[in-house]
């Protein structure tokens, strides 16, 4: 009896959001289509409350539960607020947008919960089985959430594409940790990384395990060579589905690799460092040196979405408690910066007009001055430009890589980072002195406002004292891998 | 006076025009223009009021190095905002607080009908406290988020009138120039945080005898000395930040900004930074002849080379731009040969008779309405006094006239160009001694057909006025117009800034240069590099110093080349156009700035765009779109007839890709676990 | 060999033989007929390893359920596989020797030391009366209770967004809620305007109309 009081104490936050997301299903039958903003309310207040639980809950120590298959650590808490927070920015910034495209149902919000939830226990799961479940939870509600614009063609191609590759990777890990239960015995994480510690036997079977999980990760992450699906979905998606995938569901993929590689596979991590070292270098220059061809702004930020993967498996790849720190520190960065950059487009996008192409943001600075100052402060962020949050990030993951010894791949990822700026600091060139195609004035809801102005001023104000952030994550780190 | 009184007063030097530009920047329209000038004057006043008290406080010998703000702590590093005060900093503080005050005035006057008047005294003010936080800092951290700063703030301004192309054009490469420098500083930086284990200058400095045997082999074969490396990579820095070739492409070009910021910028303050960053590195840089002998070749090449480009030019603002050039190269050629303190001494020169010359250009400028070209000038004189009258003196301290501030500097640069024996060193003595005429003459060339001379703009301005009346009326004077002098904000600016052109040579030399002004700051190994010891030696007095110089070769160069641009320009005009049409192929090389802009323009420029472009056509349109049509192309009715085998067929080759990375990274771990097992 | 070494050869054969014919019949009747032969002969295999619940599930829910609903989409929707397999033998020089590469590796792997009967030895017959499906219904309910419970929570969002993404009010739908035409008033209907005799068309509209 006591166990199953822990159990469920464990899993409270995840319990109480799966039941929320049911029980909004239920209020969208019997809610008129004109007070679906309650829907909207109720789906904040559940974040607000696995907040409130998940602080309540937290301890400074890990304790598992179900038979040792979910875990409740400090790294799967703070990891949790952050989706949490990040999931409220994107309802906030998608409100209007998906009303006025005709998505604003209750399944949109229910499908969202649901996601949050995989998310939850891919964060906290300490199973293989567990961690897949999660990662298929969460990856069928983005299937859907990519096709819910029915009449959309190009995202239903995007849904299509997406579905395919995903199950094709679902499967690469699959079969990875297929071989890994055969090579240690176990499907839990503790006891695969204390068996490997106590000596590596069958290392050809281990490789070709971890290859395969490493390919399935990189697939989540949207690491070249796994990154095609990126543009495409990224662009295909309607803006408030894509700022979900972009932003939110990283710190998920992020939990994922550390769960697998830093946590169970840690014995083989000179296998794997060899391997996010190939990919790393890849994204960095696939991703800097393509984006700058782009005119497309979502197209673009996917782009760039691959060339920050880059940097943070720079983070990943130093295996060490600090690389480690400095990922996560990264993942909560970029998150915050794809928030403020999609956010803006979503500002700007009205019934029937996206404003997804460089073209859109001409002239902004004479539109709106403030909104183009927030953008500026993005994209310096996105760059890497001093005294953004963006450089901090950036500076930490290479830091961690330099005391690894991987010298020339930091001065490598310093040049790329430079190239990288062009692109990023076009877009301040297109705002400030570009005259503007279309001068109407732009209008938002007060909430998008004001979230959308703490969000980017967030990425200052983190940019000047990263000291706070920084310690939360070396204390998550720390602790959950000891 | 107490520590912490004094504490505050560092703080809020930086402070006060950090507070006027945000307010200033913040309320925009709301704010009366008024106000706007009348805020940030008092801000900038205020700092140099203050630079005032702690400069009489650090001449009593009151140094102070401490942290203000911990940033953030990553291990064993840690990140601070800190104040070093000394000596070189208090001079510095000085110098940028008045000539900014002397611009913020002036710019009343200039800038008095543009529609971006309040957000010009935000980017200025903005402009001194960046400035102010790098001179400042007591650490790279802290150097480098000036560094940055400033660069930003200087984007802003060539950019200010952005609805020229020209200035976007300028701007950009700008931008793009300065990257390649701030990467070489940046990796500078990287490298001594990771051999010291710290950025604090102190740490750093002491430490730095301890590496000056270390050898790292970067590439494999090859030994470097870690001292020589970190000096040379931040020194690429420099070259970016004070426009050495060859990254000095950009700094004719931001002459598309306003003139108070041609002064203020890139004359006087910014463009410093990199001798300023130099001069307070020399206990590293004193460790490594390799380095201040590249510091030598580069810094001479750019005093001569770019003063020829001098002679040539017909805008008046770009005369100027290049003299800053050469001028700059004559303070690196200083650095070179280990006499730092003479660098900061003609940088101070430097930046009183450069902000008066181009104060005095801008009111030139606004005298013609806008006209830029010398071609349509001349006879200035007799219409703009003050203006004349300041100029010339400028022009004199800028050719080195005995007496004026630039001769003491410049003389000084050259005496110790002779003295020096470290490689290059001979190569360097030539061209500041030819650069002595050819300032001379390019000077002198501006000065004549400004101000004396047929005034030309009686003749042209009338097809000038026809051909551009519709769309251009503000270039060049309207008929019947003569040019006439401006308010006092612009011509008290000129006042005040002619007198340390004058005077602040003879009175500074002594205690700068010979005096203990720079003891504890400035680090010079004499046992190695004797040339301060020898130039102390050879010196008598400012004045027997200029009153021997009256001989000297220098003297007779400046001299000949007055003379000869005198006979060029007023005597025979004809001359000039003859040797024009005569030496085309020098001409040729002349106009086209020795190509470097082309060269950049093809390679690098074109070199990224192509790349850029290569990747993504390969990589995108012809994998996706050319092989099986995109489905996000535009090509909606290519889309239409293909939409089914398109579906399957980007899906095939998506998966196909992962199963080839799959393949390929198992292939090669396996491969690799194999031979670790052998 | 003992007989169960035989059945279980057999099987193997049948099952690889169906599993080609999968993906090289030309009719996607049989591809799919195939499948369900597949399914079979794996559910054979099963009950050779003790794992009756298994086999019979598989032939319950896949051959009986999942199967003959795929056959008769297959049969409704007129696929044409020659269209689908378009540019199949200009991809199978490249993606037959990538494929063999990869087979050959993982053959080298699984096919050695680390696999064998000396790794891991064959469980104990298990009595008679021994229930496997006891034994399951066990795990799921004890320790792979979350697994078991998030298995459901996929499953329901299979539904939802299979709803979501295909349940839409007919725009053709005649239908007219009676409430509302017994409230309707005159002046909601009917609006009475003063027009011009004349209205002149600009060439915009014209297009716009047309």
């Amino acid at each position: 009896m006591n166990g199953i009081q822990t159990d469920v104490i464990a899993a409270l936050p995840e319990i109480f959001v799966l039941s929320m997301a049911m029980f909004i299903l239920l209020v969208d039958l019997f809610i008129k289509p004109a007070n679906r903003i309650a829907i909207f309310m109720l789906a904040q207040l559940t974040l607000l409350g696995a907040a409130f639980i998940t602080m309540t809950t937290h301890v400074a120590s890990v304790t598992y539960s179900f038979s040792g298959m979910f875990v409740d650590d400090p790294m799967s808490d703070v990891l949790k607020l952050m989706i949490y927070l990040t999931t409220a920015i994107v309802l906030v910034y998608t409100r209007t947008y998906i009303s006025l495209r005709g998505m604003f149902r209750g399944e949109f919000y229910a499908l969202v919960l649901f996601a949050v939830a995989g998310m939850m226990i891919m964060v906290s799961g300490q199973h293989f089985l567990t961690l897949y479940m999660g990662l298929e939870l969460l990856s069928l509600c983005l299937y859907a959430l990519v096709a819910m614009d029915r009449d959309n063609a190009r995202a239903a191609e995007a849904a299509m594409k997406y579905f395919v590759l995903g199950a094709l990777a679902s499967g690469m890990l699959l079969y990875g940790m297929s071989m890994l239960y055969g090579a240690t015995g176990s499907l839990n994480i503790s006891e695969v990384g204390s068996s490997l510690l106590n000596g590596v036997q069958n290392r050809p079977v281990l490789i070709l395990g971890l290859v395969f999980i490493v390919a399935g990760l990189a697939f989540k992450l949207g690491a070249v060579p796994f990154q095609m699906w990126v543009p495409d979905v990224y662009e295909g998606s309607p803006t408030a589905v894509t700022l979900f995938i972009g932003s939110v569901t990283k710190l998920a993929a992020f939990a994922l690799v550390i769960r697998l590689l830093a946590q169970g596979l840690f014995v083989l991590a000179i296998d794997w460092q060899g391997m996010l070292i190939i990919m790393a270098v890849l994204s960095i220059v696939i991703g800097n040196i393509t984006a700058i061809a782009q005119t497309s702004l979502k197209r673009m930020f996917a782009y760039s979405t691959i060339s920050h993967v880059g940097f943070l498996l720079y983070g990943i790849m130093s295996a060490s408690v600090n690389g480690f720190a400095s990922a996560m520190f990264y993942i909560v960065s970029y998150v915050l910066m794809t928030l403020a950059g999609f956010g803006m487009i979503l500002l700007l996008s009205r019934k029937g007009f996206e404003a997804d192409q460089l073209d859109d943001l001409k002239g902004l600075n004479q539109r709106n001055p403030w909104y183009a100052f927030l953008m500026l402060i993005t994209m310096f962020s996105m760059a890497g430009v001093p005294p953004t949050l963006g450089f901090y990030a950036k500076f930490a993951v290479l830091q961690a890589a330099l005391q690894a010894g991987m010298i020339w791949l930091v001065v490598f990822a310093v040049l790329m980072a430079v190239i990288g700026a062009f692109y990023y600091l076009r877009i301040v060139k297109i705002m400030y002195f570009d005259e503007p195609k279309d001068k109407s004035v732009i209008k938002t809801t007060t909430e998008m406002h004001w979230v959308l102005s703490l969000n980017a001023l967030a990425l200052l104000a983190l940019g000047l004292m990263p000291q706070s952030l920084m310690n939360l994550c070396a204390y998550a780190i720390t602790l959950s891998l000891s | 006076m107490n520590n912490i009184s004094m504490q505050t007063i560092y703080l809020l030097i930086p402070l006060l025009p950090l507070i006027a530009a945000a307010i200033v920047g913040i309320s925009g329209k709301v704010l009366p223009r008024s106000l706007a000038h009348v805020l940030t004057i008092l801000g900038v006043g205020g700092a140099f009021g203050l630079s005032v008290l702690v400069f009489l406080d650090v001449m009593k010998g009151h140094i102070f190095n401490g942290t203000v703000y911990t940033w953030m702590t990553t291990g064993d590093y840690t990140f601070e905002v800190g104040f070093l005060v000394d000596q070189l900093t208090a001079m510095m503080m000085l110098v940028v607080t008045f000539v900014s005050l002397m611009v913020h005035i002036y710019t009343i006057g200039y800038m008095h009908d543009d529609p971006g008047y309040r957000r010009f005294f935000s980017y200025i003010s903005l402009f001194t406290f960046s400035m102010l936080m790098l001179v400042m800092s007591n650490n790279f951290m802290q150097l480098f988020f000036g560094w940055e700063a400033v660069g930003l703030v200087s984007y802003l301004l060539i950019g200010f009138w952005f609805t020229r192309p020209t200035a976007i054009y300028a701007n950009l490469k700008a931008f793009l120039v300065n990257r390649v420098g701030d990467f070489g500083f940046l990796l500078g930086i990287g490298m001594v945080l990771f051999f010291f284990g710290s950025l604090d200058y102190a740490t750093v400095f002491q430490r730095a005898p301890e590496l000056a045997d270390i050898w790292v082999s970067v590439v494999p074969g090859t030994q470097w000395s870690v001292i020589t490396m970190i000096c040379i990579l931040l020194f690429i820095g420099a070259m970016g930040k004070s426009a050495q070739v060859p990254l000095h492409v950009w700094l004719p070009d931001s002459m598309e900004g306003p003139t108070p910021i041609s002064a203020l910028i890139h004359a006087a303050t910014m463009v410093t930074a990199g001798i300023f960053m130099v001069a307070r590195m020399s206990p590293l840089f004193e460790i490594s002849t390799t380095a201040l002998s590249t510091v030598l070749v580069i810094g001479s090449i750019t005093a001569l080379f770019m003063g020829f480009l001098g002679i040539i030019q017909n805008d008046i603002k770009r005369v100027v731009a290049y003299s800053t050039l050469s001028q700059l190269g004559y303070m690196t050629v200083a650095l070179g040969v280990s006499a730092y303190s003479v660098a900061i001494f003609h940088l101070m020169t430097h930046a009183f008779f450069k902000a008066l010359l181009f104060l005095g250009a801008g009111s030139v400028i606004m005298g013609m309405h806008h006209d830029q070209d010398i071609r349509n000038m001349g006879g200035l004189r007799k219409y703009m006094k003050i203006t004349w009258i300041t100029s010339l003196i400028g022009s004199l301290a800028l050719i080195g006239t005995p007496f004026l501030s630039g001769f003491y500097s410049k003389d000084s640069i050259i005496e110790a160009a002779k003295m020096s024996h470290i490689p290059g060193s001979g190569f360097a003595y030539f061209a500041v001694l030819a650069g002595v005429f050819v300032t001379a003459f390019y000077s002198f060339r501006m000065y004549f057909l400004v101000f004396h001379g047929k005034e030309r703009w009686m003749e042209k301005k009338h097809d000038h006025h026809h051909a551009h009346d519709d769309h251009d009326h503000h270039h060049g004077l309207a008929p019947n117009e003569v040019p006439h002098e401006q308010s006092w904000v612009v011509t008290l600016p000129l006042v005040l800034l002619a007198i340390p052109s004058l005077a602040i040579g003879y009175f500074a030399i002594e205690p700068m240069l010979f005096g203990h002004f720079f003891d504890g700051v400035i680090f010079v190994n004499e046992s190695v590099h004797p040339v301060m010891h020898e130039l102390k030696e050879d010196f008598h007095g400012a004045q027997a110093m200029a009153l021997h110089s009256l001989t000297s070769l220098p003297f007779i160069l400046a001299l000949s080349g007055v003379v000869l641009s005198w006979f060029f320009y007023m005597k025979r005009p004809d001359i000039p156009a003859y040797i024009k049409s005569k030496c085309s192929l020098i001409m040729y090389v002349l106009e086209n700035k020795y190509g470097f802009d082309s060269f950049n323009e093809k390679i690098f420029a074109g070199g990224s765009r192509f790349i850029g472009s290569k990747l993504w056509k390969i990589g995108d349109v012809q994998l996706i779109d050319g092989l099986l049509v995109n489905g996000t192309a535009n090509l909606i009715g290519r889309i239409a007839q293909r939409v089914r085998r398109l579906q399957s067929g980007l899906i095939y080759h998506y998966a196909f890709a992962m199963i080839i990375g799959v393949f390929l990274l198992l292939s090669l771990f396996l491969l690799l676990s194999l031979f670790m097992k052998v | 060999m003992i007989f169960q070494d035989y059945v279980f050869y057999a099987l193997a054969a049948i099952l690889l033989i169906a599993g080609l014919r999968v993906i090289t019949a030309r009719n996607p009747v049989h591809a799919a007929l195939y499948l369900v032969l597949a399914f079979f002969t794996a559910a054979g295999i099963w009950l050779l390893l003790e794992a009756e619940f298994l086999a019979i599930a598989l032939v319950l829910v896949y051959v009986g359920a999942v199967m003959v609903l795929f056959l008769f989409v297959v049969m409704m929707l007129d696929i044409n596989l020659d269209k689908l397999r378009e540019g199949f033998w200009s991809y199978l020089p490249l993606a037959g020797t990538v494929g063999a590469l990869m087979a050959a590796e993982m053959v080298m792997i699984l096919g050695t030391k680390y696999f064998g009967l000396a790794v891991f030895a064959p469980p104990a017959p298990h009595a008679a009366d021994y229930s496997n499906t006891a034994e399951l219904g066990l795990h799921l309910y004890t320790d792979y209770l979350l697994p078991f419970e998030l298995a459901a929570v996929v499953l329901l969002v299979a539904i939802v967004a299979a709803i979501a993404l295909t349940m839409r009010d007919r725009k053709d739908s005649k239908f007219i809620d009676p409430a509302a035409q017994v409230r309707v008033k005159r002046a909601d209907r009917v609006r009475i305007v003063s027009m011009p005799a004349e209205v002149e068309v600009s060439e915009k509209d014209e297009k716009a109309a047309s």
